[in-house]
């Protein structure tokens, strides 16, 4: 008769008392740890301590032109700030930059990606061109950009305008065009990333929603509209949201380009702190300016993930 | 048929243009590189020309000649890809795989120490390095360079080692493997493609960097990009030379990028979905 | 007294997730040599028990003792026990001869004894003409053999399988099934086998112990369990048709069902509500006996499952293929007393002997 467990077999000795956690528990913790410090401890060293001294020096005076005059400000940095015209100026052109070369690069990609999606061969011949750009360096690209390009008189892009009839311009010399330079450089070097992972998203997209659109007789706007964009949504938001973060903080190709000139015309903020630190040595505002945007950077990633998330 | 062949020849024709604009001047400074100074300068622009090296020569061979830049590179880009992967494989695993405590915490610190504009860092590493009189060394840059790639490894190694199915360590730890040999003969070789990604864009980073090697590099150590500079001075440009310079310095990530294309878009894509990336 | 290699004990494990209790107090006995199946619904805790047998899970109360050894919070590797995981778990980087070398390789078995090993386990389990391949260029069916030769190449002391047999086809589960019992028997391990495939598990296993919510509701040889069910629970999960439940009011030797009376062959006692059980195969359909309605006939080829309304309630019956019924028609269900099992709607539990 069997009814519940229990049922005859060989005695059991008194079992052990159990530890609740395990010893092999205790282990692996003690391995994942091990592995994992190594990357904590340089982390930490290369990017939060750093912090912690940028923050400090933007509360001191460090004028290397003046040395005598160094010590604690206190928020002395961030009050003259708030009054500083290129501080202002700065600012505006990091909007202006940012927000146009990301809407441009999201807007051509996409096209650039439905338009290939079309084509079905000769796919790797734009795939290869459109890496090109993005493994340059954007120091390259900007130097590149000033002379090959941009040049008045012998750049590819002045000889081009002057044969369709719009003349020849100081592109990188006059400061709106310098700002439209810089924009266009930037967005040029990036819009094929924005191309590769929305192609690929595009994709990835499942076919048979699109035929049922097809059959539920939408043409292609409203297919485009209803059914692709939508899909296409978290994608294009991680494109924004990365593009951002790199608009942001980019230096090198403007700074090769024109050096955040002519005059302040293409300063965007860490332009201006990095003027102001190693060009003009006045390192407790510069730190103080680089503060800032990292501030600005941090709630702007902060806002971005909330509306991923939200979404 | 005739809508759909103008259709197509439409699609092909824009395509080709779009080409053009992200190919050509890639081509271009291909071509100018072959020039010489007189011809870079004819005005209208020579499309057919008698090719010459003297751009290259001077590149390579002449006075500011750019060979050891690409030293200087090579042992930056090299030092710090190796660096960043002897840290972040064993921290990606430990973060995708093991019972390592705070593990949401750690994997936000992580994505976090990716948003750091570079301009507030290189302050405070200036007068670090200035104080511990490691500027301008090698050891220094490479461990600073750290500061984007190892985020980024790190995040791009998780996603990877986070498509091996769990049964993997299971069954490996049943076979008395115990948790390092697991990690070395079974899980590694299954995250080579992973690794290989991380590779390219880890080499790829740290060989375009400029902003670090510019404020914190000087004469010993002076990547090819810090190097450009070389090329244009307030008198004149050296068309050419810059154009062969230019060559010369992204021959290698030019090279990289083609014979790895397909690694790159897979890596974009799945930095992408991760949420992580830089550059 | 020396412990007989192989015999697996289980202690009141208890396992709980959050607020969440997975095992409520599990003990088990398993002999050595035995062929043990866990059988039960999904999320009913067998595949967890299987995996604190192998150390791969943490459990909260309980100890787990093999051979005598108080094994609890052990390291998998250090328990003797080999594995064969449901998705096979196959090292897909290395070729099979690698994949079933490697738990000999990592206790440094020498080479010569090494290979003499891996190809007597290949050979078993008939895939030796497969050894320079990959697990990618395999078959499911290869791939579970893979993963045998893997699991008994080490002569382990217990032999654990996570549902082996579900990710291949229902003929290849068939023969599977056998080879894998005769193989059991050839190797005389202990083997630990968890599915939810009641007809798996009653072919398969010598004994078996029925999983329901975190608990162990009965253990026994798959005769007694299906003969004797212990509860509601387990007699609506085995069988195939499942057993029929019927409300019905019991006193003393008779149980009334629908107005009609079913005399028995014990007193009872007392009268009350019951519900009372009756296998498919053990109806027959007669002129007298409990009316009933037909629903459906749904045939099988060798037999045939008529589906019928008995008041309120569905009964099913399985009668040979000949049998001749019309949809709708008005019949009589009758059934042997032996053939009864009376459950207390209550607490679901068996009444009687």
């Amino acid at each position: 008769m069997t009814a519940v467990a229990n049922a005859p077999g060989p005695a059991a000795p008194a079992p052990a008392p159990s530890p609740r956690i395990f010893r092999y528990q205790r282990q692996e913790r003690r391995f994942a740890l091990l592995l994992f410090t190594p990357a904590l401890v340089l982390l930490i060293a290369t990017t939060s301590a750093p912090l912690v001294y940028l923050l400090w020096t933007s509360l001191m005076r460090i004028d290397l032109t003046m040395p005598y005059l160094s010590g604690f400000a206190g928020v002395e940095n961030y009050a003259k700030m708030g009054g500083d015209p290129r501080f202002w100026n700065s600012l505006l052109l990091t909007l202006i930059y940012t927000s146009t070369t990301v809407v441009l690069q999201v807007v051509l990609g996409l096209s650039l990606a439905l338009l290939v999606m079309q084509i079905p061969r000769g796919q790797t011949v734009l795939r290869i061109a459109a890496i090109l750009p993005i493994v340059l360096a954007p120091v390259v690209v900007g130097l590149f950009w000033r002379t090959l390009l941009l040049s008045p008189d012998f750049g590819l892009v002045d000889l081009v305008s002057r044969t369709l009839g719009f003349g020849s311009h100081a592109w990188l010399g006059d400061p709106q065009l310098a700002l439209v330079s810089v924009i266009a450089i930037h967005t040029w070097q990036w819009t094929p990333f924005a191309f590769l992972v929305l192609l690929a998203s595009l994709a990835s997209l499942p076919p048979d929603v699109f035929e049922a659109a097809r059959i539920d007789r939408a043409n292609a706007w409203q297919r485009f509209r209803r059914i692709t964009l939508p899909l296409l949504r978290p994608a294009i938001v991680i494109v924004v949201i990365m593009r951002t973060m790199i608009a942001l903080s980019a230096f090198a190709a403007i700074f090769a380009a024109t050096g955040g000139g002519p005059g302040t015309a293409t300063e965007i903020l860490n332009l201006y702190a990095y003027r102001t630190s190693f060009t003009e040595f006045n390192l407790g505002y510069g730190a103080a300016l680089a503060a800032v945007l990292l501030a600005i950077t941090l709630v702007i990633s902060f806002l971005m993930f909330r509306m991923r998330r939200g979404r | 048929m005739k809508r759909a062949f103008a259709r197509r020849f439409a699609l092909a024709a824009s395509a080709g243009m779009l080409l053009s604009i992200w190919g050509f001047p890639v081509l271009w400074a291909l071509l100018t590189s072959f020039k010489t100074e007189r011809d870079v300068l004819a005005y209208p622009p020579k499309i057919l020309f008698e090719p010459s090296l003297a751009a290259y020569r001077d590149v390579l061979f002449g006075a500011s000649s750019i060979v050891p830049n690409l030293v200087s590179s090579i042992i930056l880009s090299l030092g710090a890809t190796l660096l960043t992967l002897l840290v972040a494989v064993p921290a990606g695993y430990a973060l995708a795989r093991l019972g390592l405590p705070a593990k949401r915490t750690s994997g936000f610190y992580v994505l976090a120490t990716q948003m750091l504009p570079p301009v507030g860092l290189i302050i405070p590493y200036y007068l670090v390095l200035q104080k511990v009189g490691a500027l301008d060394t090698y050891v220094g840059l490479i461990v600073i360079y750290l500061t984007f790639s190892l985020p980024f490894a790190i995040w791009l190694l998780v996603s990877y080692f986070e498509d091996i199915p769990r049964e993997m360590e299971e069954a490996a730890l049943l076979d008395r493997a115990g948790r390092l040999r697991t990690l070395w003969y079974v899980i590694l070789p299954q995250v080579r493609g992973g690794i290989a990604v991380t590779i390219v864009f880890v080499f790829l980073n740290a060989w375009n960097e400029f902003l670090f090697a510019v404020v914190l590099g000087g004469n010993r150590v002076r990547p090819v990009t810090v190097a450009m500079f070389n090329f244009i001075s307030v008198e004149q440009t050296r068309w050419a030379s810059l154009a062969a310079g230019a060559m010369v310095a992204m021959g290698p990530v030019m090279l990289l990028g083609l014979i790895a294309q397909k690694h790159i878009v897979k890596g974009l894509t799945v930095g992408a979905v991760k949420g992580g990336g830089r550059r | 007294m020396k412990e007989r290699a192989g015999s697996v004990a289980l202690r009141n494990i208890v396992k709980r997730h959050g607020t969440l209790t997975v095992l409520k107090g599990v003990d088990l006995d398993i002999r050595p040599g035995e062929f043990f199946a866990l059988l039960g619904p999904s999320g009913s805790g067998k595949t967890t028990t299987l995996r604190i047998l192998a150390g791969l899970e943490s459990h909260d109360e309980g100890s787990v003792i093999l051979d005598g050894r108080d094994v609890t919070g052990s390291e998998p590797g250090e328990r003797d026990v080999a594995m064969v995981f449901q998705s096979y778990a196959l090292y897909p980087h290395m070729s099979v001869y690698d994949n079933i070398a490697f738990p000999l390789r990592m206790v440094k078995t020498p080479s010569a004894d090494l290979d003499r090993a891996v190809r007597e386990s290949a050979a078993r389990v008939k895939i030796g003409h497969l050894l320079e391949r990959k697990p990618g260029q395999l078959s499911g069916g290869q791939q579970q053999r893979c993963a045998l030769a893997r699991a008994i190449v080490r002569k382990p002391t217990l032999f654990l399988l996570d549902e082996p047999l579900s990710n291949l086809d229902a003929k290849l589960r068939l023969e599977t099934r056998v080879e894998l019992r005769k193989l059991q028997r050839a190797l005389g391990v202990t083997a630990v086998y968890v599915t939810h495939d009641q007809e798996e598990a009653m072919t398969i296993a010598d004994r078996l112990a029925v999983f329901m919510d975190g608990n162990v509701v009965q253990v026994g040889t798959p005769e007694e369990v299906f003969r004797k069910p212990a509860s509601v629970d387990v007699a609506t999960f085995l069988g195939s048709p499942p057993m029929n439940l019927l409300p019905a009011r019991l006193a003393g030797r008779d149980v009334v069902i629908e107005g009609h009376r079913v005399s028995l062959a014990v007193d009872h006692g007392r009268e009350r509500d019951v519900l009372l059980g009756v296998q498919p195969s053990r109806i027959e359909i007669g002129s007298d006996g409990i009316p009933a309605q037909v629903d459906l006939l749904e045939q099988l080829g060798d037999s045939v499952i008529v589906d019928l309304a008995l008041g309120s309630t569905r009964v099913r019956a399985k009668l040979p293929e000949r049998t001749r019924l019309a949809e709708g028609a008005g019949v009589h269900l009758r059934f042997d007393p032996a053939d009864v099992h009376l459950f207390d709607p209550a607490t679901r539990k068996r009444i009687g002997d």
